[in-house]
């Protein structure tokens, strides 16, 4: 079992009605690693977490989740997931919260939530209702991470809190996973600051995937290419070019090239995730070059 | 899994306590005074229907003072739909607020948190019937010796149909809620329905759950064997002709309508349920409404278990 990964997929979809909301999803995330899951809204990312924690179920494929199947009661008290908007009781206190995760949780680690809840400068007592949005979303943390998952799922977990309070949580996902061997998978359509708190990467655009796997790889496999004006055409021919902009004497692509790009032609330069990300979101491999370059100029 | 059931249905299960609790401090009071009336005028003397002039007296007598609070307490009929709904509200509330991504993502399964959170609120819903059925029963008992317990004011609120009504509203709550997901709007509409429900089954379905007696009459005083019966219909003949057509129920002091003239000559053909069917039409009713509960309530867990995300 624990040599399994973390979470695997085989042509994993989920359709509603005639939609399909991600579709054909192979992926496999491995133990230890922090996940980035980046893609626009309404490109499945919150379908692909759901079907990993079990909340719904796939129409097709399969998914294994830390070699066990999604939802069952071997698997379930291992996961930790914080859904999207950090949902919690807003009528109960602080120390209710925790006593439903107590017992609704075979391994539940009070010491850790108690210590936690002091640093935040929370009282026991406080109605969660009447905590901030950044409050609430580190409840909800602290509510997954007291069970001490092997997997944390976190949905969207900064899209709705200010900039101080997204460095917070990050910080708190950060510090849990420096002290176990947790692997985390989170969600987001931020791109900035993942990279400080990421290892992995997967991109997901209109319910498929096109970049997954480990952020210095994804860095080190592309180059952004700097030349005259000119067609891609020569380059298109050796390597993939996920984007390419314009101007009235100058062309530059961000192309995918395992090692170096051996072409005089054009300058490189190393190319940021962030760059690399952006370009693959905008990057349809069945569309012309052209409609990508008008898109991009 | 209890107290994370209890915790979460405690505010409602609290208000249907306040319910019942104003509805005691009502009908203690009354209920005392009526059964007071009641012995002091030895009205348990005039139960049989062949009354004296007396008991006629008497009867009015404790009619004129009571008629008016019996009338009012018939809306207390909508009670048991109340509470029921009221009860379901904190497990359409979870999906409402996204809550049940929370704890179905904990470490028990979806259909353990299902058992545990509406096993607790069952619980509720079944001792609030309880208390309410045995708080009517007690109130209406002067009542129901007096004018019989088919009565719709009567049956309606004693007996064991108050479970089978408070369980249907619950249940349609749950499964109005599991679709529609939204608390106040889906308990809302539960409680209308359920009200329709009750008002289809009074007065289209009651009469037709048993089967019931035929017997004929001649003559125009009140046969015995109406007394405090359901009749469903009464049909007059002289010289085997029908004249008239009826139907109703007759508490003590209901009259058949026979005609004056020629009375000696009537034939009254009466279809009824006698009085002594009061428990298996209470079964029959409990039956009916239970049935549906049990229905709907399957249905809102299937349907939570296997649609929603």
């Amino acid at each position: 079992m624990s040599g399994a990964p973390a979470i695997s997929t085989a042509g994993l979809g989920k359709r509603y009605g005639a939609k399909w909301a991600l579709h054909d999803c192979t992926l496999e995330i491995p133990r230890g690693s922090v996940t980035a899951l980046v893609g626009p809204n309404g490109a499945g990312k919150t379908t692909l977490l759901q079907l990993v924690i079990g909340l719904i179920q796939p129409s097709a494929g399969q998914v294994a989740v830390l070699g066990g199947a999604p939802s069952t009661k071997d698997v379930l008290p291992r996961i930790g997931f914080v859904a999207q908007d950090h949902p919690l009781y807003r009528n109960l206190t602080i120390a209710e919260t925790f006593r439903l995760g107590r017992k609704l949780n075979e391994r539940w680690d009070e010491a850790f939530a108690r210590t936690r809840i002091a640093r935040l400068g929370l009282g026991e007592r406080q109605r969660v209702g009447k905590l901030s949005g950044g409050q609430q979303a580190q409840i909800a943390l602290t509510l997954a991470l007291a069970k001490r998952p092997e997997l944390l799922v976190l949905d969207e977990p900064v899209a709705s809190l200010d900039p101080l309070a997204r460095r917070e949580f990050l910080n708190a996902v950060l510090e849990a996973v420096a002290e176990s061997e947790m692997t985390v998978v989170l969600s987001s359509h931020i791109v900035a600051e993942l990279e400080r708190v990421c290892d992995h990467l997967i991109t997901l655009t209109a319910g498929r995937t096109q970049l997954a796997g480990s952020i210095a790889e994804i860095v080190a496999s592309h180059r952004v290419l700097l030349g005259p004006r000119s067609d891609a055409g020569s380059v298109a021919r050796m390597h993939d070019v996920i984007r390419e902009s314009h101007t009235d004497r100058q062309t530059t692509l961000l192309v995918r090239a395992d090692g170096h790009v051996y072409d005089s032609c054009w300058e490189q330069h190393e190319a940021d995730l962030e760059e690399i990300v952006l370009a693959y979101l905008g990057y349809n491999p069945g569309a012309s070059a052209s409609r990508s370059a008008a898109v991009a100029s | 899994m209890t107290w994370v059931g209890w915790r979460l249905q405690r505010t409602e299960t609290l208000i249907a306590v306040g319910i019942l609790a104003l509805l005691a401090a009502l009908l203690v009071p009354t209920g005392l005074n009526m059964s007071h009336a009641y012995s002091s005028d030895h009205l348990g003397a005039c139960l049989d229907f062949q009354r004296s002039p007396d008991c006629a007296g008497q009867v009015g007598a404790f009619r004129d003072r009571f008629q008016s609070l019996l009338d009012l307490a018939n809306w207390f009929t909508l009670v048991p739909g109340v509470l029921g709904v009221l009860l379901a509200a904190p497990f359409v509330f979870d999906l409402e607020h996204g809550t049940y991504r929370l704890v179905w993502t904990q470490g028990i399964t979806r259909g353990r948190w299902l058992a545990g959170k509406l096993g607790v609120a069952l619980v509720a819903v079944v001792v609030a019937a309880g208390a309410l059925t045995l708080l009517f029963t007690w109130w209406r008992t002067p009542e129901s010796r007096l004018d019989g317990r088919l009565s719709n004011g009567v049956f309606d609120s004693t007996g064991v149909v108050v479970f089978g009504y408070t369980l249907f509203a619950f249940a349609l709550a749950l499964a109005i809620g599991a679709i529609w997901r939204r608390a106040a709007s889906s308990v809302t509409v539960a409680f209308v329905a359920y009200f329709a429900a009750r008002v289809f089954v009074e007065y289209k379905i009651r009469n037709s759950l048993l089967t019931p007696l035929h017997a004929t009459w001649k003559g125009i005083k009140q046969p015995p064997f109406i007394n405090n019966a359901i009749v469903i219909s009464q049909r007059v003949f002289v010289h085997g002709h029908e004249v008239a057509r009826d139907g109703g129920f007759f508490g003590g002091s209901a009259k058949v309508a026979v005609p004056s003239s020629p009375a000696t000559q009537a034939t009254v053909h009466f279809t009824y349920l006698p009085a002594s069917d009061f428990w298996p039409l209470q079964l029959a009713e409990w039956g009916l409404f239970t049935g549906a509960a049990v229905l709907l309530f399957g249905f809102a867990v299937w349907w939570t278990r296997k649609r929603i995300a």
